[in-house]
């Protein structure tokens, strides 16, 4: 997480941080068919990324107090995307737009391995998602999420972690007792 | 004006996602706030919002219909003569004046609760479906019907536009309710 915190430095030393935004509980800092090319820093809260997809939610992603989340698809691609990203309790975000960031990464080759490796580890963490998701064993599935990011049962209601974990909150209640 | 079909649905699915958050503010109030009003014919925040439902119901499967059979291909936009009159009309301006609503519309005396907003945060989900779909479509040709006329319609952009519109024009009617009370 060291390159993340240089990367958070450089950002607040120049003072790159184009707006700061403040939502309430299940407020929507983005809906589907928006382009969001930003880059968000999360003060304090917890916010969830879902799609709908025929009057059903399917959760992507969760972000927690002090990280940095996107948009991603929009970020890379600028068009627009079929994310929603929505508050779970009040949260506090600082704002980067990606042209404000490449212009930063630009100045500094320390920055640009740094950003280079943020990337990677975001791949690395698609790819562990596509397996969970693969893995049809729905207790396998919990186990793995569990002992990757055990801060997930602290922070986010149940319905959200069993629609992540593609799972019934009936399913999700039964693995937690064992 | 000739504007990109484009730039204005973004313009109406960033009011939605406004909407949308003024509603989830709302719902953390009491049924008791929620149905607070000046007078006997002034609107509660509660009545604000069922009649937007209300419109809701009439104009979502209109949209709908006209999403399906509009020709798969996107042509910049232009306002119908009508149809540009109508959103002009309701588009929210510095200064709202008072406009009359038709007694089929007029939520007053219903019993509501706060079932009503989470109806209007299902429309919302339903009509950024809608316009994601529309952004690849044809928004000129496709006619839908209206609510205040059977004679008239309008073209599948500017109902677009009315409803967003209308939407949001309610909703700063409902924030200033809350602000006067709460």
């Amino acid at each position: 997480m060291k390159q993340r915190s240089i990367l958070l430095k450089s950002i607040e030393e120049q003072e790159l941080w184009e707006k700061e935004v403040v939502l309430q509980r299940n407020e929507f800092l983005k809906v589907a068919g928006s382009i969001d090319t930003n880059l968000y820093f999360i003060v304090e809260g917890t916010i969830r990324i879902f799609i709908i997809d025929e009057d059903h939610e399917h959760t992507i992603r969760f972000g927690y107090k002090d990280n940095m989340i996107a948009s991603l698809d929009s970020f890379i691609s600028e068009k627009p995307s079929s994310y929603y990203i929505q508050t779970i309790k009040k949260t506090r975000l600082k704002i980067i737009s990606k042209k404000g960031l490449n212009h930063l990464i630009a100045q500094s080759p320390e920055l640009q391995v740094f950003w280079k490796m943020a990337l990677e580890q975001i791949i690395f963490q698609q790819l562990e998602r596509e397996q969970d998701l693969l893995i049809s064993s729905p207790a396998e599935r919990y186990k793995r999420v569990l002992d990757r990011s055990p801060q997930l049962f602290q922070e986010v209601p149940n319905k959200y972690i069993a629609s992540y974990l593609r799972m019934t909150p009936e399913t999700l209640s039964r693995l937690k007792k064992y | 004006m000739e504007t990109t079909n484009d730039n204005v649905l973004m313009e109406l699915i960033e009011i939605t996602r406004i909407n949308l958050n003024h509603i989830e503010q709302f719902k953390q109030l009491s049924l008791k706030e929620l149905n607070l009003k000046e007078n006997k014919e002034s609107w509660s925040i509660l009545e604000c919002i069922a009649h937007l439902n209300i419109y809701g119901d009439f104009y979502l499967p209109e949209l709908a219909k006209g999403v399906l059979i509009a020709e798969p291909f996107h042509s910049p936009f232009k306002s119908g003569l009508l149809g540009g009159y109508f959103v002009q009309m309701i588009r929210p301006k510095k200064e709202m004046k008072r406009m009359k609503t038709m007694k089929k519309f007029n939520p007053v005396g219903s019993k509501l609760d706060a079932s009503v907003l989470e109806k209007f945060k299902q429309h919302q989900l339903q009509l950024l479906d809608l316009l994601v779909k529309a952004s690849s479509l044809n928004i000129n040709k496709t006619k839908t019907a209206v609510s205040i006329s059977k004679i008239i319609k309008m073209r599948l952009g500017d109902t677009f536009q009315f409803v967003v519109f209308h939407n949001q024009r309610h909703i700063i009617q409902a924030k200033k309710v809350q602000q006067r009370f709460i």
